[in-house]
């Protein structure tokens, strides 16, 4: 499947959980900056997407909470260390880190939680 | 009717409070299912009113202390009716007693009923309320004696204290989601449950209510029903107390 087609199942989906318009729904927008979500709309899309796609998603996997523990060997004076950046790069492989990484604050981690993030993962579940 | 085709679930419902809760809540439109642990005859006499009346309504025993029951409840109740709208977690037990006499077990099965019962019906409903209705109405029955308390009840107090706070932090947690969830905390009420201390003290007690009298079931389901009611859609996180002023704490001159 297309990332196209892709996006084009989850917009919906997207539309029900958070309740915007259609129209603020593209690839580059960010599920809380843009989107307002909250922790509970995650689990409400996870579900979605569950079902719209017929996979199990481990939530875990999706929006990887290793990071959010606050770990110090992840986390130190509110931005990603080496080893946190590594273990966001293994943990999801399919986001675009690159703009974060070159001042990786805790606090903008949020914006790699876009649609296209979304559809990235759910196409390597797919294949 | 202004709760027609809604469904709804009422712990401890055979008697007392819970009983006037499940009488308002039929006589309003509202299917509803409700909960008893050992009282079947009053449960059956119940369920046959409201039958009489023209409401539906449905018994089923278990103990919410109980870790399975919510579950069994609230799967039987989206079987058969397809969705609730409403939970009252109502069912409570006092096992009083000063704290230096007071057992474990004392403990435990107060605040495995009043809390963890609670706990556990939110639970079970709220995967239907907060991802597949994405509405809801949940009216957890608390106490004053959570707030005003009485030696001989620090496992009564500590668990509706508890669930005052649970009351609180889940309104926060389902707000998105158009769930209210609210507490009722009743004062002196004509029940089984008030009946002992009644007998002992029921003239002193009235003495401290300014409204003179103690209250009636009706008088909290007829806050029940409004915290459930389309009218309270903009009331969540909030604990009403009904008590006929007694919680003023004044004195009468």
């Amino acid at each position: 499947m297309t990332l196209d087609e892709i996006f084009n199942r989850v917009k919906p989906q997207l539309v029900d959980a958070l309740g915007v318009d259609e129209d603020d729904v593209t690839m580059a927008s960010r599920l809380q900056g843009d989107l307002n979500a909250e922790s509970i709309d995650f689990l409400d899309i996870v579900f979605r997407l569950e079902r719209e796609f017929g996979l199990k998603i481990d939530r875990n996997e999706l929006f990887p909470e290793s990071i959010f523990q606050g770990d110090p060997l992840f986390l130190q004076n509110g931005m990603l260390t080496a080893a946190g950046l590594d273990e966001l790069r293994t943990k999801m492989p399919y986001a675009d880190i690159s703009k974060f990484e070159a001042n990786p604050k805790f606090e903008n981690i949020g914006d790699l939680f876009t649609v296209e993030l979304i559809a990235k993962y759910i196409q390597s579940k797919l294949k | 009717m202004l709760l027609k085709d809604q469904v709804a679930i009422v712990t401890g419902g055979s008697r007392g409070i819970g009983k006037a809760c499940v009488l308002a809540l039929a006589a309003a439109g509202a299917k509803v299912a409700f909960v008893y642990k050992g009282s079947e005859d009053a449960a059956k006499a119940l369920e046959a009113e409201i039958a009489a009346g023209g409401g539906v309504a449905k018994a089923v025993q278990g103990d919410v202390a109980e870790p399975a029951t919510a579950e069994r409840v609230v799967s039987g109740v989206l079987a058969e009716w397809g969705r609730v709208d409403i939970l009252v977690n109502n069912a409570g037990v006092i096992r009083d007693g000063l704290f230096v006499r007071m057992d474990a077990a004392d403990w435990h099965t107060v605040v495995n009923t009043n809390l963890n019962g609670t706990f556990s019906f939110c639970k079970a409903v709220s995967n239907q309320m907060v991802f597949k209705q994405r509405s809801g109405r949940i009216v957890n029955v608390s106490s004053v004696a959570a707030e005003h308390v009485n030696a001989g009840q620090t496992n009564y107090a500590a668990s509706k204290g508890a669930v005052n706070a649970f009351t609180r932090a889940l309104a926060v947690e389902f707000g998105s989601r158009n769930i209210t969830v609210n507490a009722v905390a009743p004062g002196f009420i004509e029940t089984d449950m008030s009946e002992a201390v009644r007998n002992k003290a029921g003239d002193i007690i009235k003495k401290m209510i300014p409204l003179k009298r103690l209250g009636k079931p009706d008088d909290i389901a007829n806050v029940v029903l409004f915290l459930c009611s389309p009218a309270a859609a903009y009331v969540t996180g909030q604990l009403i107390t009904v008590d006929g002023g007694l919680s003023l704490g004044a004195t009468v001159a």
